[in-house]
């Protein structure tokens, strides 16, 4: 350990390029993952916050909440299941919205949400009508505490009493407020999405499992069919592009992860034919294989921790310097730390690839035993 | 030529490590080249297909179909506008349907007021819509002769409109959704099948048409000077300017760019690595009197072979994947993005061997007399 150690201390140059080509892959994982969080994140906070064990759709939806409709009769339905005990109706609308101090063509992009079970942040009594909470990525668009968003075509105006975080929707930030300040702004913006008082888009429920059929199965028989129960986790995964987009890059990150073995693999292949010499005089001395192995992998790990360590700084550099609204790139520690994890996992197994070549050094060959 | 082709003969796993990981890059970047293509056709290659030259949004609809509703106040001050020839209306949503009696599944639905202005400019197959229930569907998505239902809110068995597949386009989905163009009254029964609350079915947009002598760039200044609360776009700016598009470009650049550099990396540091190893012989050649430019030759030659099979491999396993479809995005093999990155990333491959080859330049033949060659 000490004599990989010295050597990389007193050739630094020969790791150099190594070490700045696992970089480079190790900002693309940093990268790739971000990217992917990032996209996640911004698509599904409003679910994530939801403090409820399933959501309720109409039954021909598709698990679109734009597309379901939740009618009084269906609701009663549902909160007369055994082992439900909160119900609340949930509704959600995409509009522009016109912010104070901003031009008259600069709409802020906003999904209005009305609730009546608070999501986590939220108190649990919805502000009263034309009263919002703002998603806080709103603040970069100039949003404050007491600005009056103007909605939609019809300028429906709503008041913002405070924020609320990781909450947004379809890549955009929210507001949230009662229902009936949701259903007034979609009826009054959106004539061919309008509904009846009563009408909600889906159900936000609590309860408990009883016996083996869970929660979803006995709202979803109870209501027969008309309606479709997704835990939240089954909500979030259902909402356009999030499982294609896990799916997409978690592929590209796996090859990625493959070309990190395959260039540590080279690499050391080579250093260990290089030092197959100098491998032969130390096993004539005495040195065991496994020890000169234990060099090898040590030096792959500083390499592959080197690499991550200067991948974390480039990725929050990155995180910082990207202007809000542009690429939806976020930084979080376990995305970082589990990259690198992954980095040097790779490098230990691209590494492995010289234990016959370190194994078949023969220390007569340092004595001239061998021809 | 005859040394750099026999290193490479017995150095066969070294070589072959290297041609292989760059082949897996390759692979890589084309593929990630043609998701991004496939996934930007798939979010906006309907307003590429649609003919009319220029959309009108609401503002409020930040360039997204289906975020914009035109009023009819904000309607007539476009259709008042000086140089518009003819305008129609254009809506879009997305509907649960069931194809052929099939399983449900999602369609977006674009309703066009008049032939011309927003249904497709041509077809790859059958024919145009002659009535409210004929559409054109998204090539990759259905056939000719499909009969798509609209699955109605309410109980099963509630009435909604059938619409019967007649003709077919190419690349025209929106929203990554299969897709139908359907004449406008086939539109508004879909939309208040799907809610029977709508009192108005109002446009998202308004297709619009120059007069002769004005261009569409004009008719767009013109259409945003007349109302604050409309936002013209010409076709291809409503395709480039939808929300997404320059993220995806963007994010899909900066990968491109990090993939590109690990290339010649990789390849810089093997041949520089073995260059090393191989001083003493390098050295010896010297001596003996080969040239210094049949080693950097030799050197070169691998690299062209390195990269060349890199690329080979990297295109051969992107080819099958092309002619599969994953999941709503179609992967297309573009022979243009493909000779770029060829062409490219030998450039780049050469270019990175050139420090090896200064290595190779600056070998003495002397050393192999006093027992040196090092590098």
């Amino acid at each position: 350990m000490t004599l990989a150690l010295r050597e990389m201390r007193r050739r630094p140059g020969r790791f150099a390029v190594a070490t700045i080509i696992l970089t480079l892959i190790a900002i693309l994982l940093m990268f790739l993952g971000g990217l992917l969080d990032g996209l996640v994140a911004s698509s599904t906070g409003a679910f994530r916050a939801q403090r409820a064990d399933v959501l309720v759709y109409s039954g021909n939806s598709r698990n679109s909440l734009e597309r379901s409709r939740i009618e009084p009769d269906v609701r009663h339905q549902v909160e007369s299941v055994p082992g439900v005990t909160r119900v609340g109706g949930l509704g959600s609308v995409q509009l522009g919205g016109r912010v104070p101090g901003r031009g008259a063509r600069d709409l802020v992009p906003t999904v209005l949400f009305g609730y009546e079970l608070a999501p986590r942040g939220l108190p649990s009594t919805p502000p009263a009508a034309g009263m919002v909470y703002a998603n806080d990525s709103l603040r970069a668009k100039n949003v404050e505490v007491g600005s009056t968003i103007r909605l939609g075509p019809a300028r429906s105006a709503v008041t913002v009493v405070g924020f609320v975080s990781d909450t947004r929707y379809s890549g955009q930030g929210t507001l949230w407020g009662s229902l009936e300040t949701w259903r007034q702004v979609l009826n009054a913006n959106r004539p061919d999405a309008r509904v009846r008082p009563g009408v909600v888009q889906a159900l936000v429920v609590q309860g408990v499992s009883l016996g083996s059929a869970g929660l979803p199965e006995r709202i979803d028989r109870a209501t027969d069919g008309a309606t479709k129960t997704l835990t939240i986790t089954q909500a979030v995964n259902a909402l356009p592009g999030v499982s294609q987009q896990r799916s997409v890059f978690n592929q590209i990150i796996g090859v990625t992860v493959v070309i990190a073995i395959v260039v540590v693999a080279l690499f050391f292949a080579l250093l260990t034919i290089e030092r197959t010499a100098l491998y032969g005089v130390l096993k004539a001395i005495g040195a065991s294989s496994r020890t000169l192995f234990a060099g090898v992998v040590f030096q792959a790990v500083v390499v592959a921790l080197i690499a991550s360590l200067i991948g974390i700084v480039a990725s929050l550099t990155l995180n910082a310097l990207i202007p809000a609204g542009t690429i939806p790139f976020v930084a979080t520690p376990a995305r970082l730390l589990s990259s690198a994890a992954v980095l040097v996992v790779a490098a230990v197994v691209g590494c492995t690839f010289s234990l016959r070549r370190v194994l078949r050094v023969d220390p007569a060959a340092a004595i001239g035993g061998t021809p | 030529m005859f040394l750099a082709l026999r290193e490479m003969s017995r150095a066969r796993v070294r070589f072959g490590l290297l041609i292989c990981a760059v082949g897996l890059l390759v692979f890589l970047i084309l593929t990630q080249q043609a998701i991004q293509g496939g996934l930007i056709t798939g979010f906006v290659g309907a307003l590429r297909q649609q003919s009319a030259p220029v959309l009108v949004y609401s503002v409020d609809g930040e360039r997204t179909l289906q975020g914009s509703v035109i009023d009819p106040g904000l309607e007539a001050k476009i259709r008042g506008v000086g140089g518009v020839a003819e305008a129609g209306w254009v809506g879009q949503s997305t509907f649960t349907v069931r194809v052929d009696g099939g399983a449900e599944s999602d369609a977006a639905l674009i309703g066009y007021e008049h032939s011309g202005l927003g249904d497709p400019s041509r077809l790859s197959s059958g024919r145009r819509p002659v009535g409210p229930t004929e559409v054109v569907g998204s090539a990759a998505d259905f056939t000719v002769g499909s009969r798509v239902r609209i699955v109605p809110s309410g109980p099963a068995g509630a009435t909604s409109p059938v619409f019967t597949v007649v003709g077919l386009v190419k690349d025209a989905q929106i929203q990554v959704t299969p897709t139908l163009f359907v004449p406008w009254a086939g539109y508004e029964a879909a939309v208040k099948a799907a809610n029977p609350d709508a009192t108005t079915v109002l446009p998202s947009v308004i297709a619009a048409r120059p007069t002769s002598g004005v261009s569409d760039t004009e008719l767009v200044r013109r259409i945003n000077a007349a109302s604050p609360d409309a936002d013209a776009l010409t076709r291809s700016q409503a395709a480039s300017d939808t929300p997404g598009v320059a993220q995806v470009q963007q994010s899909f650049q900066l990968i491109f760019l990090l993939y590109g550099l690990v290339v010649p990396l990789v390849t810089g540091l093997f041949f520089l690595i073995i260059t090393f190893q191989k001083a003493a012989a390098l050295t010896l050649l010297r001596a003996i009197g080969a040239r210094s430019g049949a080693l950097v030759r030799s050197l070169l030659v691998q690299v062209v072979l390195v990269v060349g099979g890199g690329i080979v491999i990297g295109i051969a396993l992107f080819a099958p994947l092309t002619l599969i479809q994953l999941g709503a995005i179609t992967i297309r093999f573009d022979p243009g993005a493909v000779l770029f990155w060829s062409v490219g990333l030998l450039v780049l491959g050469v270019a990175s061997a050139l420090v090896a080859a200064r290595r190779v330049l600056a070998i003495d033949p002397l050393e192999a007399t006093t027992g040196g060659g090092g590098l």
